[in-house]
């Protein structure tokens, strides 16, 4: 403590960061619940499926595609500046990827066998999802991914939302007519969802309030009552005329307003008029949206196979799942069937475990600038980056286990060979 | 109980009773390759490289029953 407080410049820091510490426990969601909170905003809405950002054609394009072909992009472009102007001494970027490639070409050999031939050809495929999986990993957590995105209205909410319950409607009223059945899951879906909040913004860029306080329920957004609702229901009953109806006509306009409409003030600001929405990011991680990590592990195991086919051939290698009872025992006929379905299992392990590592990654990212705005997030960086790593490191370690496995004839039973 | 409490009571149970294996996994496996490395320095790179290895079985059930905790409470 003594050299503390004798050298100026450290002691200027030390102050620094606890005054940042400070700040941002009052800032964040702890002081919002005192009065403070002039830093924090609304938890933001964590949707397990990527949601779309444009249209091509009528194909819709998700965020985290965009996130995939980025991260492509930067791994080409970097690739070709490290082959640019080859040195027998490297030097940069060139030395980088030799390490990775040395790295890998070793493990390869030690993993197969120990000689050259035998790990040449799972060498491409392991170092290629080695590095697309750590460079989309470590693009996903860049700043601006997953916080800057558009306003989704309570018409598109309502719009999304409308079809599972319209299913339901359907099921229980068959005899409805379509005009009905929209009606009907209208009304039941102001009342299952009449409690849930959304977050009111300034304009279109800024949430208003501090912290959670920024959100509005639905039912101050959309002015309907117990009443009104009955009355719609028993025009559904009796087969009346929907389009009279002034009470299905007022909810309508309110879902296309999309704002707030009845009184609800906060700490002296009032909401009345403010759009109100939830934040659907541009940019999204491409590893936390299943359909790219199945993607990549369908991939790896259809190389897999392919291998096993190759070394082994047609027969040889499906004979390790199709067994003849009668010639090997019953026991190795069940044992075959078990390893056919551990190929699946596989195949979802690979996309369960990366998709799961790092969607709780993001989910923890945004929880903790959400808690401790400004600081609370620097150790969770450095926590996301080495999972990223690791996990790349895994599936391609993965992969070649597997692969090594799949090439190993029935009775070749060590084929580990120790690498140095 | 109504359908919302049951949710997060769900979720919650998913993910920490689905952690206690894992961890205890891990742990051991750790614990190993700490006892392999102590006994034989030399081996350390061959020794990481399989745990590394190993950990990512023992973590991936743990992912499982995170996913499912996720799927329970946004899905």
């Amino acid at each position: 403590m003594g050299k503390l407080f004798s050298s100026p410049k450290l002691l200027a820091i030390a102050i620094g960061v606890v005054a940042m510490l400070l700040i941002s426990v009052a800032g964040g969601a702890l002081g919002a619940s005192f009065g403070f909170g002039w830093l924090g905003g609304p938890i933001p809405f964590i949707s397990v499926p990527a949601e779309r950002v444009a249209y091509i054609g009528s194909y819709p394009l998700l965020n985290s595609t965009v996130m995939f072909w980025f991260g492509g992009l930067i791994l080409i472009f970097v690739a070709w500046r490290a082959t640019r102007k080859m040195s027998d001494v490297p030097s940069g970027l060139q030395n980088l990827f030799e390490v990775i490639y040395e790295f890998f070409g070793n493990t390869v050999d030690g993993a197969a066998g120990g000689t050259a031939k035998a790990g040449r050809r799972f060498l491409a495929l392991v170092s290629t999802i080695f590095l697309v999986v750590v460079i989309i990993n470590w693009v996903g957590i860049l700043p601006g991914v997953g916080s800057v995105g558009r306003i989704e209205t309570i018409e598109e909410w309502v719009h999304h939302h409308l079809p599972k319950t319209e299913a339901k409607v359907q099921e229980k009223h068959p005899e409805y007519t379509p005009v009905q059945t929209e009606a009907a899951a209208l009304v039941h879906l102001l009342e299952e969802h009449g409690e849930d909040t959304f977050v009111a913004f300034d304009g279109s860029i800024v949430p208003l309030g501090r912290g959670e306080q920024a959100r509005v329920p639905l039912n101050k957004i959309v002015t309907f009552s117990e009443s009104g609702l009955h009355q719609i229901e028993e025009a559904i009953h009796h087969g009346d005329d929907l389009d009279a109806l002034p009470v299905l006509d007022s909810i309508h306009s309110d879902i296309k307003k999309g704002v707030v409409q009845g009184e609800f003030v906060y700490k002296g600001q009032d909401f009345k008029g403010k759009t109100v929405g939830l934040l659907v990011p541009f940019l999204r991680g491409a590893s936390t949206d299943i359909n790219t990590t199945l993607a990549i592990a369908l991939v790896a195991m259809f190389t897999v196979q392919v291998w096993g086919i190759r070394a082994l051939g047609v027969r040889g290698y499906g004979g390790k799942f199709f067994v003849n009872p009668i010639s090997q025992g019953p026991i190795a006929t069940f044992v075959g069937i078990l390893e056919g379905f551990g190929e699946l299992t596989r195949t979802l392990s690979f996309t369960f475990r990366l998709f799961g590592n790092m969607f709780a990654g993001e989910i923890l990212l945004i929880a903790m600038a959400f808690l401790l705005p400004l600081i609370g997030i620097i150790p969770f960086m450095g926590l996301e980056l080495f999972v990223g790593l690791i996990q790349g490191y895994i599936f391609a370690m993965l992969t070649l286990v597997f692969g090594v496995m799949a090439v190993a004839s029935h009775g070749d039973h060590d084929s580990h060979a120790e690498d140095h | 109980m109504d359908a919302e409490a049951t949710k997060y009571l769900g979720a919650a149970i998913s993910i920490g009773v689905g952690a206690i294996g894992p961890g205890i996994g891990i742990g051991l496996l750790a614990g190993k390759a700490m006892e392999a490395i102590g006994r034989n320095p030399e081996a350390t790179g061959p020794v990481q490289q399989n745990m590394i290895l190993g950990l990512a079985f023992a973590e991936a059930i743990a992912i499982y029953a995170l996913v499912i905790a996720i799927i329970i409470l946004f899905v």
